[in-house]
């Protein structure tokens, strides 16, 4: 009998979106939204039980919709998000060729999952009975340090991993990170976005606005500092189509993250040992989609020059690097481990 | 880094990645906590090794010296008794058959069952106490608008320091400015202070309840709320320890005498908290004292309390927090909380005198 097919794969479970890496060269990348027709009359319409990713999104009216995750973790005490985080992870897995009627099986899987830095191990434990019968074997880690893995940034780096969630801090030492190393701030993408819908309705009490929309928003145009140009959208005043000008709403929303951020990273690079330290200034990471906000980096670096100056690297691929980190732990991890880590 | 030396570090992260797995699936505590623990359990291990040589010692001192041990024996009779003892001076069978009552007496101790610890028998005063103001620097607690937990704390927090002072107490502060302390460090640094109850100060917010709006105080204790279990989890992120080591932590501690004293002082708290705020604040609701496994209530060495000062969803209770005569009302009722614990304390001690 030929030996089942082992397929790695790196998971980066995201409060908005979660990314998916598999060792058979498929990456995807799905809005971390399910939902279930609330009737008979949504079930025909849809013709699915469950949706999931962006068209749960774009069909939510007509769906229970559920975001599973909270702050960058699974939310406890609710059946329907526990189904709906299984469901999700079976949507991942199934994006990359995993079925139970197909090439590779459930049972023939070993997962890397990241999680914030500050996540309790009630919450790994949680996951784990989470991901019982979905995989074959589990390895959870902190989000940062699979991002530190996949870059091999593994000595004498901090990276600063901002998603919706959580915004992740780790400085990476060449051990595994242990609590003094990494912060975790809950200011961070949906931070943002409840402020900047604060904003709009205080400044356009008419508009008819919502927190999907203002999450589009700003990720199209994400910025901290000087505008580059003017920040223009469309919504209904009133019922009517109206074009309203928010770059002082963005600016302001984005630049709530500036002065936790900015301490947060300043606080651990004074923890560093003193004669690494500007090793550690140069070699700042910035990854996850807070990466994508622009003039962060420069922000950043403007901070670092009042302790010497510094480097702040903008990730290309933010999305999938905590998910490839991830798989490249799973790759790298020896047969006899995965057998101890059995989900 | 030279190729060779990045396999190195590589292996050795995944080894120590796949440990902590393997001790998130067995249960155990956090690294740090376990090395605690073995170093428990060695000096544990090896204190018999000290402890029986020095009991040898001090009992073959007592065998030689039979009126000190008379004299003991006088001190724990009923002064009847004691005085038809204290008359002659010691014979030898006297001294055998007091040293033999002693005994007797030690054993029926030990075999009596085992009683909760009063501190009734302990009449200390409360003279340092240390002050938490809750959150702070990258951590800004709950906010509403320009409002945030961290500095309505610290300001609380310094009024209340100023007021005790005032008052003869001594008072260590957690922090004195916009810095972030983790849990385990404010802890710790209350335990080296040798405090003799630790306060520390936060606001509420339930975004789910925002008409709500009460004080409620906490001590150390298991709780089966989830929503008690859930603000617990929020308080203590970042500190390293999940709730189950908690709870394991918390096996020998819930039963323990401080767990007794830290619901008297949360009592005292709570009743001037509410009694002292709800003249200003009408309709403040009374949530009472709740037990909850915060970490800064785990890892104090005293009798410590948590006390939820105001509620900042609630949009006019967030009004009030802003103005400062409200903040110096609140530090005034925890004041008189902390000042009627005291005195209760005092209270055996200042009888006998």
């Amino acid at each position: 009998m030929p030996k089942p097919e082992i397929l790695h794969v790196g998971i980066d479970l995201g409060t908005s979106r979660s990314a998916i890496s598999a060792s058979n060269g498929e990456r995807f990348v799905v809005d971390s939204f399910v939902g279930w027709p609330v009737d008979m009359v949504a079930k025909k319409v849809l013709k699915r039980n469950v949706l999931i990713g962006h068209d749960a999104v774009a069909n939510r009216t007509m769906l229970d919709l559920h975001r599973p995750l909270e702050r960058g973790l699974l939310k406890e005490g609710s059946e329907k998000d526990v189904e709906a985080v299984r469901e999700l992870l079976r949507h991942l897995l199934g994006l990359v060729g995993v079925s139970t009627n197909g090439k590779v099986a459930p049972g023939s899987v070993r997962a890397v999952v990241g999680v914030p830095a500050a996540a309790l191990r009630t919450n790994k434990q949680y996951l784990r009975n989470t991901m019982k019968g979905i995989v074959d074997s589990l390895m959870i880690v902190s989000e940062p340090f699979a991002v530190a893995y996949g870059l091999d940034a593994l000595l004498h780096t901090l990276i600063i991993d901002i998603g919706a969630g959580t915004s992740d801090f780790c400085v990476m030492k060449g051990r595994y990170p242990t609590e003094e190393d990494q912060r975790t701030l809950t200011i961070a993408g949906d931070s943002i976005d409840t402020h900047l819908l604060q904003l709009m309705e205080e400044r356009f009490p008419q508009a008819n606005v919502t927190v999907f929309m203002v999450r589009d928003w700003k990720e199209k145009n994400s910025f901290v500092g000087e505008p580059k140009q003017r920040v223009t959208v469309t919504a209904p005043v009133k019922g009517v189509p109206t074009e309203l000008d928010i770059t002082n709403e963005i600016r302001a929303a984005c630049e709530t993250l500036l002065a936790p951020t900015i301490e947060t990273m300043l606080d651990l690079l004074s923890r560093v040992e003193p004669e690494f330290q500007e090793r550690v200034r140069n070699n700042i990471i910035l990854s996850g989609g807070g990466g994508l906000i622009r003039g962060l980096p420069q922000a950043l670096e403007d901070a670092l020059k009042q302790v010497g100056g510094g480097r702040v690297t903008y990730m290309e691929d933010p999305v999938f690097v905590g998910s490839d980190g991830g798989l490249a732990l799973a790759n790298d991890a020896p047969e006899s481990d995965w057998e101890k880590l059995s989900a | 880094m030279k190729a060779e030396k990045i396999d190195r570090v590589r292996r050795r992260l995944l080894a120590e990645a796949v440990a902590d797995n393997l001790a998130t699936i067995q249960g155990l505590p956090p690294r740090a906590l376990r090395t605690q623990r073995r170093l428990l359990q060695t000096w544990l291990r090896r204190a018999p090794l000290v402890l029986v040589p020095l009991m040898f010692v001090a009992f073959m001192r007592v065998e030689g010296r039979g009126s000190r041990v008379e004299a003991i024996a006088i001190e724990t009779r009923p002064p009847a008794e004691a005085s038809i003892i204290e008359s002659p001076r010691s014979t030898n069978s006297q001294t055998l058959r007091s040293n033999r009552d002693t005994q007797r007496a030690a054993l029926g101790a030990l075999e009596t069952p085992l009683a909760p610890v009063t501190t009734a028998a302990f009449p200390l005063s409360v003279r340092r106490v240390v002050l938490d103001a809750g959150h702070g620097g990258s951590d800004p607690g709950a906010t509403r608008l320009a409002l945030i937990e961290k500095h309505v704390t610290l300001d609380i927090g310094d009024r209340l320091r100023r007021k005790l002072e005032a008052n003869g107490f001594e008072v260590v502060v957690t922090r004195s400015e916009d810095e972030t302390v983790p849990l385990r460090e404010r802890a710790r640094l209350a335990n080296a202070s040798r405090a003799d109850i630790f306060v520390s100060i936060h606001v509420n917010a339930l975004l789910k309840h925002t008409a709500a709006h009460g004080v409620e105080t906490y001590y150390l204790g298991p709780t089966n709320d989830p929503a008690l279990t859930n603000l617990a989890a929020t308080e203590n992120r970042g500190s390293g320890y999940s709730l189950a080591d908690m709870r394991k932590l918390l096996d020998g501690v819930y039963a323990d005498a401080r767990r007794d004293e830290s619901r008297e002082l949360a009592g005292a708290v709570q009743k001037h908290l509410h009694d002292g705020l709800s003249t200003a604040a009408p309709g403040l609701e009374n949530w009472g004292v709740k037990r909850a496994p915060f970490v800064v209530l785990v890892a104090t060495d005293m009798p410590a309390v948590l006390a939820e000062v105001g509620c900042i969803s609630n949009e006019r209770e967030a009004a009030m927090l802003t103005r400062p005569e409200y903040r110096q009302r609140i530090a005034d009722a925890l004041y008189a909380g902390i000042s009627s614990y005291a005195s209760a304390n005092d209270a055996p001690q200042k009888k006998g005198t």
